[in-house]
C-alpha cells in the first residue's frame, strides 16, 4: 500500500446559488481514524461524498492512494474503499446475510463465482460486527440500529482499505453508539484501515478519533488531535456557541459541555 | 435561499405567461369571425352585453366565452388534483387516472350505452356527465376500500388503482369491440371535449373548483408533512390515514367534476405538477400555487389550437378532441423541460413496495408454476369449441389443428414471458412499482410505426407490419436513451420521459381511432393485444428472440439485487451506474420490442407479472425473474385460449383477457 491516503488539491463543490465547500487543499495520512465535525450544513457530508466519489468536485482533484479518483475503475475503487450513506435504504425482500453478501460484488463482479473466499469474508464480517443473529432475518424488519450494523457488516465484507462513514451512529442509543464506534476503531486497527467518519457528537468524536477536522460554513477551520480541538475557544468557533471543557473524572480526556 | 425561491416563482410565472399568451393569440384567431371589428368603443361593449339575438354575439357569449372559462376551470382543477394525488401517494407518476377514475368513468359510459341504447342516445352532455361521475367515483371507492386495511399505504393504493383502472378500461374496450362504430362519438367524448352551449358547466365548475382550492389550502400544512414519510408525519400528530383519505377524496372529486364536465382529459393532471417541479417549485405550497394556473394555461392553449385547427380544416371536418391535443402539446413541453433542467429533483421519493412474505425456497414453487404453464399449454392446444360445441382433441385429432393452434399459443407464451421479465428489470431499475415496459413508450412507439404504415399504404403483408412496429420501437428507444443520457439515465427522469413519449404516440393513435377511418378498427384489434397474426414463422421467430433475451437478464442478477438499494449504495459497491442502467434499459427495450411485435402493445402483463411474483414470495432477483416470466406466459396462454374459445366463432383479443384474468388475481394477492 502506498503511504498516501487522500490528497485533496484545491477541491471545491458548488451547486447553483450556493457554495457547499470552498476550495480545500489537504493531505490525510493512512491508518488513522479521522473525524469530520462541524455544524449542520458545514460541508462535512459533502466532503465525505466527494472523497467517496459519490459527488464530482466542481474544482480541483482528489487523489486516493496516489491516483486521481477519476482514473479509478469502479470496482477496483470499491475494493479499496467502502462508503456508508447517511440513510441506509430498507432493502426490501433481502435477508441480513444476503445484504452482507452484496458487499462481495466488487470482488466477484457481475459474472464471477461466489466462491469459498467470498463466503468466508461474509461470515467473518458478520462475526466481527456481531450481526450473526440477523443473518436469517429480513433487513426491512430490523430496527434502525440493527440495520446500520448490518450495513456496516456489508462494508466489512467488501474488505476495503478505507471506510468512509456518514453519521453511522445517528440511529443508535448511547450504549450502541459506544459499541459501534469501538467496533469501527477495532476494525480499523485490526485491518490497518483508514477510517473517515462524520459525527455530530463532538465528545464521541474526540473519544474515538485520532484526528479531527472541523468545518464551518464550507471551510476547514481547524485540524488536529482531539486535545487540540477540545478547547472552549475552538469549540465556540466551530459551533458558534459558548462551550466549556472539563477533564473526564476518570480518563482525564477533555469533555465539552454547553 | 430566498432568491432561489423567487427565481422558481419567476420561472413558473414566465412559463405560464408564455403558454397563456400563445393561447390568447390563438383564441383571438379562432374568435375573429365573430368579433366586432375595430375601432372598439363603448358601443361595442353595449352590443356585447345586451346586443339581443345577433347570432355572432350569441356565439361569442354563449359558446366561445363559456368554452374558454370551462377550459381554464378544468385545467386548473386537473392541475390541483394532480398535485394532491402526487403528494398523497408520494409518486410522481400518480395522476387522476391512477385511482381508476378515468377507467371507471369510461366503463360506466360504455355500459350505459350498451345496456340502455335508447337511454344512452338521449342522455345529452349533462347525463353523460352524471354517468361518468358515478363510474369514476365508484372505481375510486373500490380502490380505497381495497387499500383500507393497509392503512391506505401509497404503494397499495397505487397497485389497487392500477388493477381497477386497467380492468375497467379493458371491459370498456371489450364493449367497444363488440359494438363497433356506434361508439365513436362516445370515444371522442371520452378523449375530452370542451364544446359548450351556455354557461351551465362553467357556472357549476367554478364553485366546485373554488371549494376544492380552499380545502386544498386547509390540507396543505399536514399534507406537506407527508414528505417525512408515514411514520414521520404520524409522529408529528398527523392522522395519516384520515389525511390520505380526505386528500384522495378531494382529488377524486375534482377529477370527477372535470370528467363529468368535459370527459376524460388526460395528461394535464400528470404534467402540470411535473412541470412546475421541473421549473423549480419544490415546496408543496409552491406547487399548489403554480400547478393549477399552469394546467389552466396548458388546457386553454390546447383548446384554442383545436378551434383554430378545425377552422382551418373547414366546417365539414370533425373537431379534434381537446384531450388529445393537450397531450400533443404538453408532452413535448415536458420533454423539453426534462432535458433543460440539470440536477433538480425528480419528485417525491417513491415509497417502498408493500411488504410481502418471502419464501424460504423458491424452487418448488417455480416448478409448480412451470407445470401449470405446461398444463395451460396443453389445454390451449387440445380444447376448443367447434361447430359441434366444446371438444377435446386427442393426439390423432390434434394433428391437423396444430397448425392453427400451436403458433398463436407459442407466440403468446413467448411474449408473456418476455413482458414479465422486462417488467422485473424495469421495476428493479427504477424502484417504482408503477413502472412497466409500456411506460418507456416502446409499445406505443411500435404502434405508431404501424399507424404510419396504415396511413402510407392501403394494403400490406403481415411482415411489413412487423417491420414497421420494429422500426417504431427502435426509434422510440433511441429517443429515450438520447434524452436520458445527460442525467445518466436517472430513474425518475427516465419514467417521465417515457410517459411523455407514450402520451404523444397515444394521442396520435386516439386521433386516428376517432377519425372514423375504417382501417382504424383493424388497428384497434392489434392495439388491444391480439395473437391472431401469429404464423408458424412468427412463433419460431418469437422463441428465437425470447430464449436468449430471457437468459441474459439472469447474468445481470447481481446488478438487479444492488440497484434497488439506491444510487449511493450502488455506486459505493462499484457499479458504473450510467453503463449498468444503459444495459438494463437496452434489455428491457429488446424484450418489449420483441413481445410487442408478436402480440401488440400490451400494457398489462409487464406491469403486473413482477408484482404477482413478488407478492407470491419470490423476492430475490433470479426467482422473481423466473416467476414473472412464468406468470406472464401463463396469463398470456390462458388469455389467448379464452379469447379463442369463449365467444366462438368471434375472437377476443388476448390482451384484453389477460387484463381481465390478471388484475383480479393481483387484487386478491393484495388483499391477503
Amino acid at each position: 500500500m502506498s503511504t498516501s491516503f487522500f490528497d485533496l488539491d484545491n477541491v471545491g463543490a458548488v451547486v447553483p446559488g450556493r457554495t457547499l465547500l470552498h476550495p480545500l487543499t489537504l493531505t490525510l495520512a493512512p491508518g488513522r481514524v479521522i473525524g469530520l465535525i462541524g455544524h449542520n450544513g458545514s460541508g462535512k457530508s459533502t466532503l465525505l461524498k466527494l472523497m467517496a466519489r459519490q459527488l464530482a468536485p466542481s474544482t480541483g482533484t482528489i487523489r486516493f492512494e496516489g491516483r486521481p479518483l477519476a482514473v479509478w475503475e469502479s470496482r477496483a475503487f470499491a475494493r479499496r474503499l467502502a462508503y456508508l450513506p447517511q440513510q441506509t435504504p430498507a432493502a426490501p425482500g433481502l435477508l441480513g446475510r444476503e445484504l452482507v453478501a452484496l458487499g462481495r460484488y466488487p470482488w466477484h463482479g457481475p459474472f464471477g463465482r461466489f466462491g469459498a473466499a467470498d463466503r468466508q469474508a461474509v461470515e467473518d464480517a458478520m462475526a466481527q460486527t456481531g450481526v450473526a443473529d440477523f443473518a436469517g432475518r429480513p433487513v426491512d424488519a430490523l430496527s434502525g440500529g440493527e440495520r446500520q450494523r448490518v450495513w456496516l457488516a456489508m462494508m466489512v465484507a467488501q474488505q476495503p482499505g478505507a471506510l468512509l462513514l456518514d453519521e453511522p451512529t445517528s440511529a443508535l442509543d448511547i450504549a450502541h453508539q459506544v459499541e459501534m464506534l469501538s467496533l469501527i476503531r477495532r476494525l480499523g486497527r485490526d485491518h490497518g484501515l483508514g477510517v473517515i467518519i462524520v459525527l455530530h457528537d463532538v465528545n464521541m468524536a474526540a473519544a474515538f478519533c485520532d484526528e479531527l477536522l472541523a468545518l464551518h460554513g464550507g471551510r476547514l477551520i481547524a485540524r488536529g488531535a482531539p486535545d487540540d480541538i477540545m478547547t472552549p475557544a475552538m469549540l465556540e468557533r466551530i459551533y458558534g456557541l459558548p462551550f466549556g471543557v472539563l477533564p473526564h473524572p476518570v480518563s482525564g480526556r477533555p469533555i465539552g459541555y454547553v | 435561499m430566498a432568491d432561489r425561491v423567487a427565481d422558481s416563482g419567476f420561472r413558473c410565472g414566465a412559463l405560464i405567461a408564455l403558454l397563456a399568451l400563445l393561447a390568447a393569440v390563438l383564441t383571438v384567431v379562432a374568435a375573429h369571425p365573430y368579433l366586432p371589428g375595430p375601432p372598439w368603443t363603448a358601443g361595442t361593449w353595449r352590443w356585447l352585453l345586451e346586443g339581443g339575438g345577433d347570432v355572432r354575439r350569441l356565439i361569442l357569449t354563449d359558446s366561445l366565452l363559456p368554452r374558454l372559462c370551462a377550459g381554464l376551470l378544468c385545467g386548473g382543477a386537473l392541475g390541483l388534483a394532480g398535485v394532491l394525488f402526487q403528494q398523497a401517494l408520494r409518486n410522481p407518476l400518480a395522476e387522476p387516472s391512477t385511482l381508476g377514475v378515468a377507467g371507471g368513468a369510461q366503463l360506466a359510459l360504455m355500459a350505459t350505452a350498451t345496456l340502455l341504447p335508447g337511454f344512452g342516445g338521449n342522455l345529452g352532455t349533462l347525463g353523460h356527465g352524471l354517468v361518468a361521475l358515478g363510474g369514476g367515483v365508484g372505481a375510486a371507492a373500490l380502490v380505497v376500500g381495497l387499500a383500507w386495511r393497509a392503512a391506505l399505504a401509497p404503494a397499495v393504493v397505487i397497485l389497487a388503482g392500477l388493477a381497477v383502472g386497467l380492468t375497467c378500461s379493458a371491459l370498456a374496450s371489450g364493449l367497444m369491440l363488440f359494438n363497433g362504430a356506434g361508439f365513436q362519438a362516445l370515444f371522442l367524448w371520452a378523449s375530452g371535449s370542451l364544446s359548450q352551449n351556455g354557461w351551465a358547466i362553467p357556472q357549476a365548475l367554478a364553485p366546485q373548483l373554488a371549494a376544492g382550492a380552499v380545502l386544498a389550502l386547509l390540507l396543505a400544512r399536514p399534507l406537506a408533512l407527508l414528505d417525512l414519510g408515514t411514520e414521520g408525519a404520524a409522529g408529528l400528530g398527523v392522522p395519516v390515514r384520515a389525511l390520505r383519505l380526505a386528500t384522495l377524496a378531494l382529488a377524486v372529486a375534482l377529477s370527477a367534476a372535470v370528467v363529468s364536465a368535459a370527459g376524460v382529459i388526460g395528461f394535464v393532471g400528470l404534467a402540470a405538477p411535473a412541470m412546475v417541479r421541473l421549473a423549480g417549485a419544490r415546496s408543496l405550497l409552491a406547487r399548489l400555487t403554480w400547478a393549477p394556473p399552469l394546467g389552466a394555461a396548458l388546457l386553454w392553449l390546447a383548446d384554442a389550437t383545436t378551434q383554430v385547427a378545425s377552422q382551418i380544416a373547414g366546417s365539414g371536418a370533425r373537431e379534434l378532441p381537446t384531450g388529445t391535443l393537450t397531450a400533443l402539446l404538453g408532452a413535448p413541453l415536458l420533454l423539453w423541460l426534462l432535458t433543460r433542467s440539470g440536477g433538480g429533483d425528480g419528485g417525491p421519493p417513491v415509497p417502498a413496495e408493500p411488504p410481502a412474505r418471502r419464501l424460504a425456497r423458491s424452487g418448488p414453487w417455480l416448478l409448480a408454476g412451470l407445470l401449470a404453464l405446461l398444463l395451460a399449454a396443453w389445454l390451449a392446444l387440445a380444447v376448443g369449441q367447434g361447430v359441434g360445441g366444446w371438444r377435446w382433441s386427442g393426439w390423432a385429432d390434434l394433428q391437423p389443428l396444430l397448425y392453427w393452434r400451436a403458433p398463436r399459443m407459442a407466440a403468446a407464451m413467448a411474449a408473456g414471458a418476455m413482458l414479465g421479465a422486462a417488467g422485473v428489470l424495469l421495476q428493479r431499475l427504477t424502484g417504482n412499482p408503477l413502472a412497466g415496459p409500456e411506460v418507456l413508450g416502446i409499445g406505443t412507439g411500435a404502434a405508431f410505426g404501424v399507424i404510419l404504415l396504415y396511413l402510407a399504404v392501403p394494403a400490406f403483408p403481415v411482415e411489413a407490419q412487423v417491420a414497421a412496429a420494429g422500426a417504431g420501437a427502435l426509434a422510440t428507444l433511441c429517443a429515450v436513451l438520447l434524452l436520458g443520457r445527460r442525467q445518466g439515465h436517472a430513474p425518475e427522469r427516465l419514467l417521465l420521459t417515457g410517459v411523455a413519449l407514450t402520451t404523444v404516440f397515444g394521442a396520435v393513435v386516439a386521433l386516428l381511432l376517432s377519425s372514423g377511418d375504417p382501417r382504424a378498427f383493424t388497428l384497434f384489434r392489434w392495439l388491444t393485444g391480439s395473437t391472431y397474426l401469429a404464423t408458424p414463422a412468427i412463433a419460431i421467430a418469437a422463441w428465437t428472440a425470447a430464449l436468449p433475451l430471457l437468459a441474459v437478464p439472469l447474468l445481470c442478477a447481481r446488478w438487479l439485487e444492488i440497484l434497488p438499494l439506491g444510487e449511493e449504495a450502488a455506486r459505493g459497491l462499484g457499479l458504473r451506474l450510467p453503463l449498468v442502467r444503459g444495459i438494463v434499459l437496452l434489455l428491457v427495450a429488446a424484450l418489449t420490442t420483441a413481445a410487442t411485435l408478436v402480440v401488440g402493445p400490451l400494457s398489462f402483463v409487464g406491469l403486473m407479472a413482477p408484482h404477482a411474483a413478488r407478492l407470491c414470495g419470490l423476492q430475490r432477483a433470479v426467482p422473481q425473474l423466473a416467476g414473472a416470466a412464468l406468470a406472464g406466459a401463463l396469463v398470456m396462454v390462458l388469455a389467448d385460449w379464452l379469447g379463442r374459445v369463449l365467444l366462438f366463432p368471434a375472437q377476443m383479443p388476448a390482451g384484453l383477457l389477460a387484463t381481465l384474468l390478471g388484475a383480479p388475481y393481483l387484487l386478491w394477492l393484495l388483499r391477503r
